[in-house]
């Protein structure tokens, strides 16, 4: 046992931890408004438009994270451009944005001369890898979101239920759509470290269905989706070391299991809970 | 006196195809205004373009007097039921804050949550979420949410479909209470049942036609061009629109 905590004393394990924490508590919050407003094929539209930013930033030698932060801010707040204007189908652009980001950045990464070495951890993350600096951006900004939530949590979710009554009580429904554009955007980008481009969505949408499983109220969901997604990213980084596994695949794998012991006990508990209730009746 | 809504010559719609041409409203303070006509005749886009939320592609929508404060019921089939958001939050969403960039709620605006909530004996759902509760009770939040802000003018979006008896003629009674407070306008397809309550009838179909009492016969809605017959419906006989 004490060999297997032993794994503590590395600063990197200690670096992944937490990452997983804070990558669990910035997810809950901003999944929670992805889960609610529906739009969770956006972010994954966004999230792939993102490599054509890793790409193109490899072809310039710029960050990569900052090239996925450029483009996934531009596609973001283009799709809901474009879903305000109502001009272009919205599935269709998403489409568009997500086929088109995957094809620039496997463009770019073709063109970039000799081996680009972090490239599969973009794809795949690879938090046992995050360094300090990284640590330090996700905390900062896993704080200025929460400050968004906390003080204008009425707006967030007055203009993500009902923008057009939003509109007419005088809310800046425009400028709230857009800086939750820019934050899920911004949050898909500073999490793609831990579990990589193709598995990020699951961080934004599992311990937010778990969550909901038990509560519908968007206040609630977050702490709810906050406390799930930490035990599934723990339990998914500790496996990852035991098992030596992928330690993003196994985090996704460890928040679905989650929901599913987590949906199989309410369905068993409901289903005595009728059982009992028709003893009684027949009483 | 001075009208709280006038649309003068009004042309509006959606993506510049215009559904309603050449209109031409007054609202005033104690008016009660029911407007009734054939699906996609422009109901709808009529309120809609009052509350400012469409454009006016030509003539113009104006407020002589300060602009008023508006309530508004959509239509329940535009809500989605399934957001969590409960029915405090969803109530409350109706109360305007001092500042649009600070939003937290003062003590006085929690003071009179509490009070709309406890009037329309909605305190016991206060926590819950929308979700779980039926179309009534829904319309009932949706309702306190259009009137928590004390508006001047009450405009209601077909506030009787998907709703159980009971929360319908628990409506009408509070209409004829409201209705000595502020101006309403309602959209409803049920002649019968909101003719005795109006003053007015408006007809809309592409174009408004004004009708100065709440008396309507079938040949007035022809010269109206609302191609509408008035038939009896429904288990307790009551009058509605042919093709409702």
């Amino acid at each position: 046992m004490s060999e297997f905590f032993s794994i503590l004393e590395y600063s990197f394990f200690r670096n992944a931890l937490a990452a997983a924490f804070l990558t669990s508590i910035l997810s809950a919050m901003v999944g929670t408004y992805i889960v609610s407003r529906k739009i969770v094929f956006i972010t994954g539209g966004v999230t792939h438009a993102s490599f054509g930013g890793i790409g193109m930033a490899y072809f310039l030698g710029m960050s990569p994270l900052l090239g996925a932060a450029v483009f996934a801010v531009l596609s973001a707040t283009g799709i809901e451009w474009m879903s305000q204007k109502g001009k272009v189908r919205e599935d269709s652009a998403i489409a568009i944005l997500w086929s088109l980001g995957m094809a620039l950045g496997i463009i770019f990464v073709f063109m970039t001369p000799g081996y680009t070495p972090n490239l599969l951890s973009f794809l795949f993350g690879n938090i046992l890898s995050v360094g300090r600096s990284e640590l330090y951006i996700m905390l900062g900004f896993a704080i200025v979101v929460a400050l968004v939530f906390v003080i204008y949590f009425r707006p967030v979710v007055q203009t993500a239920f009902d923008p057009e009554f939003s509109k007419i009580m005088g809310v800046p429904v425009l400028f709230f759509r857009y800086l939750m554009a820019t934050i899920i955007a911004l949050a898909i980008v500073v999490s793609i470290r831990s579990v990589g481009i193709i598995l990020v969505l699951s961080l934004f949408t599992i311990p937010q269905i778990t969550a909901m499983l038990f509560t519908r109220s968007f206040a609630r969901i977050i702490p709810f989706a906050a406390l799930w997604g930490i035990t599934g990213s723990v339990l998914g980084l500790f496996s990852s070391y035991v098992f030596n596994i992928p330690s993003g695949a196994a985090i996704i794998f460890f928040l679905t299991l989650q929901f599913l012991l987590v949906k199989l006990v309410i369905v068993l508990r409901d289903s005595l809970l009728r059982g009992r209730n028709s003893a009684v009746g027949q009483h | 006196m001075k009208p709280l809504v006038k649309l003068e010559n009004v042309t509006t719609g959606y993506h510049s195809e215009p559904v309603l041409k050449n209109v031409d409203l007054e609202v005033f303070t104690d008016d009660f205004v029911g407007v009734i006509g054939p699906n996609g005749g422009g109901k709808t886009t009529l309120v809609k373009v009052i509350l400012g939320v469409l454009p006016v592609f030509s003539g113009k929508v104006s407020f002589p007097g300060q602009k008023p404060q508006m309530g508004y019921l959509p239509q329940i089939s535009q809500i989605d039921k399934s957001f969590p958001i409960t029915v405090r939050e969803l109530v409350a969403s109706g109360l305007k804050t001092q500042h649009p960039f600070w939003p937290s709620l003062g003590k006085k605006q929690k003071a009179q949550l509490s009070d709309m909530l406890e009037q329309a004996r909605l305190t016991h759902l206060a926590s819950r979420p929308i979700g779980e509760l039926s179309g009534g009770q829904v319309q009932k939040a949706m309702l306190c949410r259009a009137l928590i802000s004390r508006p001047d003018l009450l405009i209601l979006d077909e506030p009787n479909t998907f709703v159980d008896k009971v929360f319908e003629q628990d409506l009408y009674r509070w209409l004829q209470e409201l209705k000595k407070e502020m101006a309403i306008l309602l959209i409803s397809h049920d002649i019968g049942t909101i003719s005795p309550m109006v003053k007015t009838i408006a007809c809309v179909n592409g174009n408004l036609h004004y009708h100065p009492s709440n008396q309507l016969t079938e040949d007035i809605l022809k010269v109206y061009n609302c191609p509408v017959d008035i038939i009896a419906h429904g288990p307790v006989p009551h009058r509605v629109l042919k093709d409702h």
